[in-house]
């Protein structure tokens, strides 16, 4: 292809060749080793994905990679160049563009969007005339260009990104490296981002570094690395990594959910509670062949299950986030949590509700931030409120938590009027924030003991409740380590300890997991789990996960302040499966050009993951033969369409573009 | 280098500075109001000093002598007292800072031509100022005895005024109050505030302006460029220097026409010691920022390298040559006190060129050094 | 459910969040270093440094009668306050000397000194003095006067006596007594003067730290979302910080004041403390107050240069109110820090007590809960 023959041209290597090549790379900081021993190869013309939570050494990697940051050992080169020095270092900057960590946090706060882009440009000695082009091109392809002039901090977190991805690539590097650049975006601004970043690795055989905290982007890349704690977990494309993985996730759904979670968390080493369902991951045994294992896997479930009511199973592959644990969790089971006698469950009168919002409304000015928000949360439920930022759902918290007053409406928390006793419910409720709010330089024991007595624990009783939240919340043994020193997994479940000091019974948590690992966000998600199921504690989050919004019993999906869905997730996808049709994927030979082809053809929601094409469609038999249509012109073959079981993501994107539409209209 | 480039660093950190509103404010109003403050607020002046007297004596004599005080535009008098009782608490609260005791007999000892021993109390609490007044004190006694021995004479020798006057006085102390002849103390201040604000204000606006890019993380973007380390400091630090000399001008105005102090030298050698003590400041808030990581340590690291030095080892309050050795030896190390020099020369001694070359060659060398210092430590490839 | 607490469940609330402050204080390593390099090194060098008094001026004397009456007056020209200097061979080279700052003083005894003064002929002494520093230009006036004086008296006496004139000459021997600080020990007003300063500086600066510490983490939050109030928030804090002021008031105290400057405390410790306490308490209102408009710890900074340096300058410690125009006096009256001062000095070198401090205490403790008080409505209008 004339494309592919361009590029060779350009370097003197053929497309595929390795631009950037890693070997035994060691990064420390002090005594912290953050990179230990890495060898990585990043390939020409690749969308190549690091994938880890943070800490994983993703960032230093990448600093390193870019020349940014000096290494302790190992060796690196980049387009052939060895880099060793500051002065090595330089000749390869003019073909690397670099965004860094932090949704805009590169990017110049005062200026307006298209001095940013001015300034990067001539920071690299672009040419007038080639600006004015590519800036013209670069904008457009992210539709940004409405807001050449607006200043960048008035920009929203999603078109931060744009922003920042056409500033590195306005002098034309070769190798893009992007930092987590879709941390803290909603699920709508993501995809959009990644199709922009897909049209440019393809049209421009762009070479791509980039890393990410959410597993199940991991299908997006060609070749994707997992990282922890400064290793390599795994390497390979998605479909290959998961082969690595023998196993079958069974899903039942079962009446007696804590009895069959103790039941399946002591047979499996990977049990979760969604919502309704219990997911389990079974992994084959060795000699086991691969046809055989779901039927097998179900059979140890439901043997496993003997004598509850199974009221619904289904067998699924599994996902590379189930890979990530099977690889970084410690060998063994986590302690299992304490068993609570019924005893403890707290006795609730009839038809009562633990939040009840009625028809909230907050204005600030001219704007009004939430717009006749209702919904009830029954006792021992997690309930999930889904958005993207400025959706309203920071201060529908803020309203229930008591702290803002509501314009209109009214509520109650915990059996507490909202408006009429805002410090009764501040003493009832337990609140977990986004930035984990400890206090970095008190020890564990002493953030618990804090937060004891600002909640008036009694002093018989505080060291008795510290003792069980060590235990609950799984951080015992370090209880004299700074919060500032723990790693994140742990920093939040003692966040959430000290959110549940006083035995609250509404806890509202919002984003509790950013930047903590899947290993750590499962163990948690065990506390939530036992907490609702045991303990009848009434649960809210918030969370840009869209993997943990399948875990809520129940979901408010939100919109310009308003609330535009609200049922449990299983309703939310059974409705838009209905309304859509299913979730197909295929691959394709070359599945960049499929994807316009497809769009143009009316598949509005096609969309690109990695080497494979995804749809919606209600009409599974005559799919192939559409697609095969459509296809023809340009010459691609497509495989068969595989079903695939729609996503929280699905709902969510689907429903805000559909609302977007509206609005535009 | 390629001054383009430079131009561009420069560009976006103006437009920066420009759009914070705050910082803006800040950088342009913190060292006029300084300023304003120490001209104003920082009065050495002792004037109007409440002023009490006790005579016991109470003869023409002791009343001639304590009018002496009374009608100085020294003191103000605030009535007489009957004793010595309540002194010190009158001092002691503010109400009085010097009382004037004549004893029983002042009048009889002077006409037996005895010396009369009087006693000023005066407030020791602030040293400077009880100096001044000793200083007063002395002034205007000397001038008594002065008058009264002339008295006498011309009574006992009947000889004429101008023999009398050489007997009374046979040395006449012609004293020249040079450079600042009406001794204000305004004008002494003026041209040493330039030097001390100047001392602190542009590394406080440079380290600000360095780490809060590191703090933010923008700094990757220089990192990951090729723009050259030199063409990135230059430009860095352009906008802060043009800010730093437009404070200049403006201090110079306000020294020069709100407290009126006179420039009597070479504006040329002014302007251009300026720039280089600018440069030198600069340069050290630029080497400071290097090192540190968080805005809050860059400014507590400013505030002890610059504001103790700039006060105590510039010759800003003590003149080097009254410093201890060691205090002299730190003084010659640092930039300020040629800096100073060059101020207080170029407006009271109006002294230029022939003698202030070598300080400029000081300030010339010292930004260099420091600058050198500050491109070496930067690295576009730290370590962490 | 809680138990709705009673004041001894508050009580033990709010230990608990001072304990938690405390903690956080001591685990802030650089913080701890800097409260102890300024309560201790900074006043050292403040108190040891600054010196206004007339020491070690450079007088160069150009003798042109080289006699014994010549010398024996240039002779009189002693340390501590002069220190000779070699003399300059012409007026132009004079002029240069005290140009470059060589000297201070020149004097110009004539040829034929020795000579006039026998034939009872005036002599003329040229004395020059750089007065670019104003207050060291009146010193250097004043002590010359004073010398010159002396001399003349006796010259007089003598020739008076010689022509038979009497027994003697009337004069007036004026004896001065500094009080509170009779050896004008200058460490003594430094040292407790910046004392003083350090405790305005960090009774504004700590809280206001602290409180936008805990808005840039959001920690704030959490502590907002508690049936925490507002006060209850705030108490704890300033509370704190001010144990940890007077911790630092008892190191200066201890080591630097007593230690090595010997400074007499005359009045009650205890009272001192009090007042001290009640004044950090009440000032830190004025640091809420900053930390409610600051988005971050640089803008925490410049803000506090900008309400400090006013405080200082309008504390009365360096300018007398009597010396300022009547408005900057109204200034005055309302900044805490000008009675803090008062009392301040009133306690530590003055020896005044309680009833004797009443008015600038009454004043003091006014303006610093109507600080404090306002502090306390931003924070909590913006918290809720």
């Amino acid at each position: 292809m004339a494309r592919a023959a361009l590029v060779t041209a350009m370097d003197g290597s053929p497309a595929g060749a390795a631009v950037v090549n890693l070997r035994g790379l060691v990064k420390r900081y002090g005594a912290a080793t953050a990179v230990d021993g890495v060898d990585l190869a990043v390939r020409r013309g690749r969308m190549h994905g690091l994938i880890g939570p943070d800490g994983a050494g993703k960032s230093s990697l990448m600093k390193i990679v870019a020349g940014v940051l000096a290494h302790d050992g190992g060796t690196l080169e980049v387009f052939g160049q060895a880099v060793t020095s500051e002065r090595s270092a330089e000749r390869v900057k003019q073909r690397i563009g670099l965004m860094p960590q932090g949704l805009g946090q590169n990017l110049y706060a005062e200026l307006s969007v298209e001095e940013n882009i001015d300034f990067f440009a001539r920071l690299r000695g672009v040419d007038e005339q080639a600006l004015a082009a590519r800036k013209r091109q670069l904008l457009a392809m992210t539709r940004l260009e409405r807001f050449r002039e607006r200043p960048m901090k008035n920009l929203s977190g999603g078109m931060k990104q744009k922003l920042g991805l056409v500033c590195t690539l306005i002098h034309e590097p070769e190798l893009i490296i992007l930092d987590e650049p879709t941390t803290g975006v909603d699920p709508v601004s993501r995809r959009d981002f990644w199709a922009i970043l897909d049209g440019l690795v393809d049209e421009r055989g762009l070479t791509a570094l980039v890393s990410t905290a959410y597993m199940d982007e991991a299908a997006r890349f060609a070749t994707a690395t997992m990282m922890l704690g400064g290793r390599v977990l795994a390497e390979g494309t998605p479909a290959g990594l998961l082969a690595a993985l023998p196993a079958t996730v069974v899903s039942v759904r079962c009446g007696e959910q804590v009895e069959a979670q103790r039941r399946l968390g002591a047979h499996f080493r990977d049990t979760m509670l969604r919502g309704a369902w219990l997911r389990t991951v079974v992994d084959a045994a060795p000699e086991e062949p691969a046809s055989e294992r779901a039927r097998r896997a179900e059979a140890r479930v439901r043997e496993a299950l003997a004598g509850l009511a199974v009221e619904a199973l289904d067998t699924a592959a599994p996902d590379l986030e189930d890979l990530f644990i099977a690889r970084a969790a410690p060998a063994g089971a986590p302690a299992p949590l304490p068993a609570s006698a019924p005893a403890a469950r707290r006795a609730w009168p009839p038809g009562y509700h633990a939040i009840e919002a009625h028809g909230l409304v907050r204005q600030f000015g001219d704007f009004r931030a939430v717009d006749q928000v209702s919904f009830t949360v029954k006792p021992g439920e997690i309930f999930g409120l889904l958005g993207a930022n400025g959706a309203g759902k920071t201060t529908v918290i803020k309203m229930l938590n008591g702290i803002q007053p509501p314009t209109a409406g009214s509520g109650s928390v915990a059996g507490a009027d909202m408006l009429r006793a805002p410090g009764q419910i501040k003493r009832r409720i337990g609140y977990m924030s986004q930035a984990f709010s400890l206090y970095l330089d008190l020890s564990v024991r002493e953030n618990l003991r804090l937060f004891a007595a600002i909640y008036g624990v009694p002093r018989a009783r505080r060291a008795a409740r510290v003792h069980e939240l060590l235990r609950l919340c799984d951080i015992q043994g370090i209880e004299d380590m700074l919060a500032g020193d723990l790693p994140m997994g742990r920093r939040q479940r003692l966040a959430l300890a000290c959110a549940l000091v006083h035995e609250p019974e509404v806890v509202f948590l919002d984003e509790p997991t950013s930047g903590v690992d899947p290993v750590g966000r499962r163990r948690f998600w065990d506390i939530l789990f036992h907490l609702a199921r045991a303990e009848g504690v009434a649960l809210l989050i918030t969370t840009h996960y869209m993997s943990e919004a399948e875990q809520c019993d129940h979901i408010s999906l939100m919109y310009a302040g308003r609330v535009v869905a609200d049922a449990s997730p299983e309703q939310l996808k059974a409705e838009l499966g209905a309304r859509r049709g299913a979730l197909w994927a295929f691959d394709t030979s070359a599945p960049q050009a499929a994807v316009e082809a497809l769009r143009d053809a009316g598949f509005a929601d096609a969309s690109l993951y990695g080497t494979s094409v995804h749809l919606l469609d209600p009409d599974g038999a005559t799919l192939a033969a559409r697609v095969a249509v459509a296809l023809a012109p340009l010459g691609i073959a497509a495989g068969p369409p595989q079903r695939r079981p729609l996503s929280m993501e699905d709902v969510f994107v689907e429903r805000v573009l559909e609302l977007e539409r509206e609005a535009a209209r | 280098m390629k001054a383009g480039r430079t131009l561009v660093v420069a560009r976006k950190e103006w437009l920066e500075i420009r759009r914070d509103r705050l910082f803006m404010a800040l950088c342009l109003l913190v060292p006029m109001v300084l300023m304003l403050l120490f001209g104003y607020g920082l009065s050495l002046d002792v004037e109007h000093i409440p002023f009490a007297v006790v005579d016991h004596d109470d003869t023409p004599a002791s009343r001639d002598y304590s009018a002496r005080f009374s009608d100085s535009r020294y003191f103000d008098f605030r009535g007489r007292l009957a004793d010595e009782g309540a002194i010190d608490r009158l001092i002691a609260a503010n109400a009085l800072r010097a009382v004037l005791v004549i004893p029983p007999g002042f009048g009889r000892d002077l006409g037996a031509g005895r010396a009369a021993r009087v006693q000023t109390v005066i407030d020791g609490t602030f040293p400077v100022r009880a100096m001044t007044m000793r200083g007063y004190v002395l002034a205007i006694n000397a001038q008594a005895s002065a008058d009264l021995a002339l008295e006498r004479a011309r009574a006992a020798t009947g000889a004429d005024e101008r023999s009398l006057a050489a007997l009374a006085q046979p040395v006449r102390l012609e004293t020249r109050n040079l450079y600042n002849q009406p001794l204000r103390s305004v004008w002494s201040m003026a041209p040493k505030l330039i030097m001390v604000i100047l001392m602190i204000a542009p590394p406080f606006l440079t380290v600000l302006g360095v780490v809060r890019e590191k703090e933010g993380g923008s700094i990757f973007n220089i990192y990951a460029s090729t723009v050259s380390k030199a063409e990135f400091l230059v430009g860095k630090l352009l906008p802060y220097v043009a800010i730093s000399l437009f404070n200049a001008l403006l201090l110079f105005g306000l020294a020069r026409w709100l407290f009126g102090a006179p420039f009597k030298g070479d504006p040329l050698c002014f302007a251009l010691a300026t720039a280089m003590y600018v440069a030198c400041t600069t340069g050290i808030g630029l080497v400071i920022s290097v090192l540190v990581r968080t805005q809050t340590a860059a400014m507590v690291v400013v505030a002890i390298v610059t504001v103790v030095p700039a006060a105590l080892y510039s010759g800003a309050i003590i003149p080097i040559e009254s410093l201890s050795p060691a205090a002299a030896g730190v003084a010659h190390l640092l930039p300020a006190m040629y800096y100073a020099q060059v101020a207080t020369g170029s407006f009271l001694k109006g002294v230029g060129w022939p003698v202030l070359w070598p300080n400029l060659l000081v300030l010339a060398a010292y930004a260099a050094l420091l600058m050198t210092v500050g491109y070496l430590l930067f690295s576009k490839r730290p370590r962490a | 459910m809680n138990p709705v607490l009673g004041w001894r469940g508050v009580l033990g609330r709010g230990l608990e969040l001072v304990r938690k402050e405390l903690l956080q204080l001591w685990r802030d390593r650089v913080l701890i270093l800097f409260l102890l390099y300024v309560f201790t090194v900074d006043i050292y060098l403040a108190g040891s440094g600054l010196s206004f008094s007339l020491h070690n001026a450079t007088i160069a004397v150009m003798d042109q009668d080289m006699s014994q009456a010549s010398r024996e007056l240039a002779s009189r020209f002693q340390p501590p306050q002069f220190r000779r200097v070699p003399a300059p061979a012409d007026p132009r080279a004079a002029q240069r000397q005290l140009d470059t700052g060589r000297s201070m003083v020149v004097m110009q005894i004539p040829p034929r000194f020795q000579a006039d003064l026998g034939a009872g002929r005036p002599a003329d002494v040229q004395y020059l003095v750089d007065s670019s520093n104003s207050v060291l230009g009146l010193l250097a006036g004043s002590h010359a006067a004073e010398i010159v004086g002396r001399y003349n008296l006796e010259q007089s006496a003598a020739r008076l006596a010689a022509a038979g004139a009497g027994a003697g000459l009337p004069r007036v021997d004026n004896a001065q007594r500094a009080l509170f600080n009779p050896n004008q020990n200058e460490a003594w007003f430094m040292g407790i003067a910046e004392l003083l300063m350090l405790v305005t500086v960090f009774a504004i600066i700590l809280p206001a730290v602290a409180a936008v510490r805990e808005k840039e983490r959001g920690t704030i939050e959490q502590l907002l979302v508690s049936p925490l109030r507002p006060l209850e928030i705030l108490l704890p804090k300033v509370l704190a910080m001010t144990l940890v002021i007077l911790a630092g008031v008892t190191l200066a105290l201890a080591v630097v004041l007593r230690g090595v400057f010997d400074v007499p405390i005359r009045g009650s410790l205890p009272l001192f403390y009090a007042i001290s306490a009640l004044y950090v308490f009440t000032t830190s209102g004025i640091g809420l107050l900053l930390a409610t408009i600051a988005r971050n710890m640089a803008q925490v900074g410049m803000l506090a240069i900008m309400v400090l340096a006013p405080m200082m300058f309008l504390s009365g410690m360096w300018t007398p109110p009597e010396a300022l125009a009547p408005p900057v006096r109204a200034l005055m009256a309302v900044s805490p820090m000008h009675y803090y001062i008062d009392a301040g000095f009133g306690v530590l070198l003055k020896g005044m007590t309680l009833a004797e401090l009443a008015p600038p205490l009454l004043a003091m403790t006014l303006l610093g809960a109507l600080a404090f008080g306002a502090g306390l409505a931003r924070f909590r209008r913006q918290f809720s």
